[in-house]
């Protein structure tokens, strides 16, 4: 009997291929990098083989069964479904010693399992020899096929395994325990098949109990200390290491140390002095090129916007359109979508340089490199990487912080990340920048990303001092081999962040944009000519005393940080709309910016300007960062702290950056 | 006659064998599922001076915080050659 809807899960260590193999199959575009914790949540795809269809789903990478970190909860739990009818181990054969481990937790579950070996070129170009003959027969006879998820190879006979061995069902028992522990597993087992009638696995659950697994404990409570006296998991993790001691022994071949490139690179960028300097210069020239390459791009944009925006004018005028209707069009709309739109290509090439990070390897070397600074803090490296991956975007730094140990430090890296600069708020830099500093503007970008990282850091350190925290250091990562950066993966990754950018656009930006023109050009007597009279001055006008001592007290700047909540580019939407120019980016429309904003009361200067960049740097992140921190930390109260404390700070160092740039300014 | 050190004294470059884990219960168990068990050959390849550093154990690279490379307890190792995986006694 052929069933033709079957269930796959593909599970496996980090950094093993499980995405890249999934996206290679299913056809989907999922992000993928070459660090722990970028899959965080389990991701369902489809595929049809020979008449079966295959339902897929991407898991969380996990090294064993056992649940220390949320990822390896969500992984064991998807495991555990027993709607899942094939598991797909996925293992990196260059070090299968280590990923050999799960494999054997996974075949105790008594699922069909079928192995799927990546990277063999790896083992390869090391001089390695895998005896793929060998090796299924000590793991049961399950099928082992070698699959290269970045070259696209094995793919077929991969399926063709997955969907015939699911019609041959579970193999045996591979792994002996020593006959003290077999008692106890078979004695647990019987208690479990009478108690948990229903429940597959008993072999599996009895050796959890035994191993005294804190879930499988709570959600079995039976008498069973007469039986499992003592915690056996350590012996019971050594058998299975030697168990596969004696694979390896029977399976790998020319085993032969030479000098490996991954340990050439590292003696560079993992050196114990100089590793922290490298990581800053490659975050500087990352910076760099996002500024200057993609400025260089922008004259494209600029162009094609100005012609957009006056030949819509004019067909619009030449149909006869209302008045309102082209003002919207064209001073709202094109104005506060377009001026986003211009800053792409800056976008692109900061993400374009934090695929090429991420992808290389090099990502878990910067929870090393910055283990040092982090721990002083009460932090551990791994907490860095939320932190960089912030520069992207918040939300998806948020959920990274999944791959932290503690609920505490979760929280803790929730908190700073924020702090960095996310690509949103990059065109704020530009654009003010490069109108009130127009001498040195990258100087003035750059400076509000280390002030970001700066600030992140020093707020880790008065929290530390005032829970009295120690200093954290028990790191624990693993750092893969390094590798030249896969061109389909990175392409994947870009496009991504660029169609989630223009969506941005196309929505949020959006309808932003027409609630601001809206806004300023209707007050209480309907379509308004003077803005000061619209509704967005009486609303902004109420925070003009609050914002006045930043040097922030024009209602134009209140309604546009307001509306930068949504999302932080809006806050450079507002602005284009506010004084109608059509691309913001551009020399023409920054000098009418300029020109307007100094033409206001109370003035506006460098040191408004930078007063303004600090406070859009620190307040509050947009409504789908907070959402997401809403959702992971799973507290509205802590959330809503977090809120205030933002708002606060912001405004605290507003005020003093403004007060004392006006000496000198 | 073997002294007794923690991976936290070990040097850079040098191999040594794991003679005990002497850490919280859940960062042993964590450990004991990477592959660092009693006898365990284990490969230090480079160290900061706060104590972190980086092994290499079964074939794959770890980056270790002074806190766990100080509770793990180790004693040199000859290196032999092939002999990777040292005879242990049977359990």
């Amino acid at each position: 009997m052929q069933k033709t809807d079957i269930k796959v899960a593909f599970v496996g260590n980090p950094n093993c291929g499980k995405t890249t193999l999934f996206n290679a199959i299913t056809g989907s575009r999922l992000k993928v990098a070459n660090w722990p914790g970028v899959t965080v949540e389990k991701i369902e795809g489809a595929a049809s083989y020979e008449g079966c269809s295959l339902h897929l789903v991407d898991t969380p990478g996990i090294y064993s069964l056992s649940c220390y970190t949320i990822e390896e909860k969500v992984t064991r739990s998807c495991v555990m479904d027993d709607d899942i009818d094939v598991l797909v181990n996925i293992v990196d054969a260059s070090s299968l010693e280590r990923n050999l481990y799960l494999t054997l937790q996974l075949l105790e579950l008594g699922k069909p399992v079928v192995l799927a070996l990546n990277m063999m070129d790896i083992v390869k170009e090391r001089g390695l020899e895998i005896d793929l003959h060998r090796l299924p027969e000590m793991l049961g006879n399950i099928p082992v096929v070698p699959v290269s998820a970045a070259k696209r190879t094995g793919l077929d006979i991969l399926l063709h395994a997955v969907v015939h061995h699911y019609e041959e069902g579970p193999q045996n028992d591979i792994l002996h325990y020593a006959d003290e522990i077999e008692n106890k597993i078979a004695k647990l087992e019987v208690m479990m098949q009478a108690n948990y009638p229903t429940h597959s696995s008993p072999r599996w659950h009895a050796i959890k109990l035994l191993e005294y697994d804190e879930d499988v404990r709570m959600e079995h409570p039976m008498q069973i200390l007469n039986v499992a006296d003592h915690n056996y998991e350590k012996q019971i993790i050594q058998r299975k290491y030697k168990y596969i001691d004696s694979i390896m022994e029977e399976v790998l071949f020319h085993k032969e140390e030479k000098e490996q490139m991954t340990d050439q690179i590292d003696k560079v960028l993992t050196h114990p002095v100089l590793g922290v300097p490298v990581f800053l210069l490659i975050m500087a020239f990352v910076f760099f090129m996002t500024f200057t390459v993609g400025d260089a791009l922008k004259g494209v944009f600029e162009i094609a916007l100005g012609f957009i925006s006056t030949s819509t004018e004019q067909a619009l005028l030449s149909f006869g359109t209302a008045d309102w209707l082209i003002s919207l069009v064209v001073n709202g709309i094109i104005a506060g979508v377009g001026g986003i739109l211009t800053f792409l290509p800056n976008i692109a090439i900061l993400f374009l340089a934090l695929a090429v990070l991420e992808d290389s390897g090099y990502m878990a070397r910067v929870a090393y490199v910055m283990d040092g600074i982090m721990g002083k803090v009460g932090l551990s490296g791994k907490a860095f990487l939320p932190m960089i991956l912030g520069f992207g975007c918040t939300v998806p730094a948020i959920m990274a912080t999944r791959a932290l140990e503690t609920e505490h430090d979760r929280r803790k890296t929730m908190v700073i990340t924020p702090f960095m600069s996310c690509s949103a708020r990059l065109p704020i830099y530009v654009l003010f920048s490069e109108m009130f500093f127009p001498e040195n503007p990258f100087v003035i970008c750059i400076s509000m990303y280390i002030i970001g990282l700066i600030i992140a850091i020093l707020i880790a350190l008065v929290m530390n001092k005032l829970e009295k925290g120690k200093s954290n250091d028990s790191l624990l990562i693993e750092l893969p081999e390094y590798k030249r950066p896969n061109a389909r993966t990175i392409r994947i990754y870009v496009w991504t962040k660029l169609k989630d950018y223009l969506t941005k656009a196309g929505t949020t930006i959006f309808i932003a944009s027409i609630i601001i023109w809206f806004l300023l050009n209707y007050g209480m007597q309907g379509m308004v000519t003077d803005a000061g009279e619209s509704f967005g001055a009486m609303i902004g006008k109420l925070l003009v005393p609050v914002l006045a001592p930043a040097g922030l007290g024009m209602w134009q700047i209140a309604v546009a940080l307001i509306s930068g909540i949504s999302a932080k580019e809006v806050v450079v939407s507002s602005f284009a709309v506010l004084f109608g120019v059509a691309n913001a980016n551009s020399a023409d429309g920054m000098q009418m910016i300029v020109t307007n904003i100094q033409s206001m009361n109370p003035g506006f200067g460098a040191a408004n300007a930078f007063s303004l960049m600090i406070f859009c740097l620190l307040y509050i992140p947009c409504v789908a960062s907070l959402v997401t921190i809403d959702k992971e930390s799973k507290s509205h109260k802590f959330t809503i702290k977090m809120i205030v404390f933002q708002l606060l700070f912001a405004w605290v160092m507003a005020v003093m950056v403004y007060q004392t740039g006006k000496i000198f300014f | 006659m073997v002294i007794s050190m923690t991976l936290f004294e070990g040097n850079a470059g040098e191999q040594y064998q794991i003679k005990g884990l002497f850490v919280e219960e859940a960062i042993t168990r964590r450990l004991e599922a990477l592959g660092l068990n009693d006898g365990t050959v284990i490969h230090v390849l480079t160290r900061k001076k706060n104590g972190a550093l980086i092994v290499k154990v079964r074939g794959t690279r770890l980056a270790l915080g002074k806190h766990i490379s100080s509770g793990i307890e180790i004693s040199h190792v000859k290196v032999d050659g092939n002999s990777n995986v040292p005879d242990r006694e049977a359990m």
